[in-house]
């Protein structure tokens, strides 16, 4: 019942990867698309109590950066949506609040990020606030968004299907995205998005190939591609299944 | 005031890359395309955030 897919990765590393998908419809691929974006738990700052904030920035801004921090997000089953964890920073002027200065009661939920600047501190002035990080997905708002610029593209096949004519203008043949070369996967980038460039001189034809797509995906940090794939195409099995029981007769 | 910490348009995390793009390429004397290709910042709408910030802190500091 369950067709093959196959899979095959053209760029891969921890937070941004490219990979061909053969085999789906584009319904479907869109499908894996949205869920990415959407469905996907990920933990976020979302509640914050402020001790004391003598910052140059009100509560409310300093908690909406706070919340923007990717976290890194447990693995399935270890937390349900709605569960929390709180995070406790104390920085004290002059110098800046960072994401790394948070200390969290989990170890399993701590900033992605390490770096980013939360508020500069001036002399005298101190930034001391306790935050709750909860699970919930980037429907609710972006902050819990684990995907970043998902995208995919129709895989095309170029074939040499001639010689260019003698005097004809050398204009520029942009594509953009992954081409099809006698069954061998070539990123754009590799010839400068220029197919003149990787056939020079002759007369080529594109086409796409039906059913194959290829996905970008880049994470926050909240956790690797592979794990926002695996758990997106969960999501959308775990919808179909909740479907099929409520219209059963 | 501070930079924003990630693009508004895609999500990207941009704000960590901020201090460095600061020293690099606004205050020392570096080509900030090639800071900015160096930190992977590759997208323009994630570039253009870090490219069009100014930090305020220290100028309304004075007048809390």
């Amino acid at each position: 019942m369950a067709p093959a897919y196959d899979v095959e990765f053209v760029e891969r590393e921890e937070r941004k990867a490219r990979f061909l998908v053969r085999g789906v419809t584009p319904a479907f691929a869109n499908g894996i698309r949205r869920a990415m974006v959407a469905d996907v738990p990920t933990m976020a700052i979302d509640e914050v109590r402020f001790i004391e904030n003598s910052s140059v920035m009100f509560d409310e801004q300093i908690a909406l950066r706070m919340g923007l921090i990717p976290l890194t997000t447990p693995p399935e089953g270890e937390f349900v949506e709605g569960d929390t964890v709180t995070l406790a920073i104390d920085v004290e002027g002059p110098g800046t609040a960072y994401s790394g200065d948070f200390v969290s009661s989990d170890e399993l939920v701590k900033p992605a990020d390490l770096n980013v600047p939360i508020i500069d501190l001036k002399d005298g002035q101190r930034l001391e606030a306790e935050a709750d990080a909860a699970m919930d997905r980037g429907k609710s708002h972006a902050r819990h968004q684990g995907g970043v610029a998902v995208g995919y593209r129709h895989l095309q096949r170029v074939e040499v299907v001639g010689d260019r004519d003698q005097f004809e203008d050398e204009e520029p043949h942009i594509v953009r995205g992954v081409i099809e070369d006698d069954g061998e996967l070539v990123p754009t980038s590799e010839f400068d998005h220029d197919l003149t460039v990787r056939y020079p001189g002759k007369e080529v034809r594109i086409e796409d190939v039906p059913n194959a797509f290829v996905f970008h995906v880049e994470t926050d940090g909240s956790f690797s591609v592979e794990e926002l794939v695996t758990r997106a195409i969960d999501s959308l099995e775990q919808r179909a299944r909740e479907l099929e029981d409520a219209v059963q007769l | 005031m501070m930079v924003p910490v990630r693009c508004f348009t895609c999500g990207n995390v941009v704000g960590e890359h901020w201090e460095e793009f600061d020293t690099r390429a606004k205050e020392g004397e570096e080509d900030p395309q090639e800071v900015l290709d160096e930190l992977g910042v590759e997208r323009y709408c994630c570039r253009r955030m870090l490219v069009s910030h100014t930090d305020l802190v220290d100028v309304v500091s004075p007048y809390q």
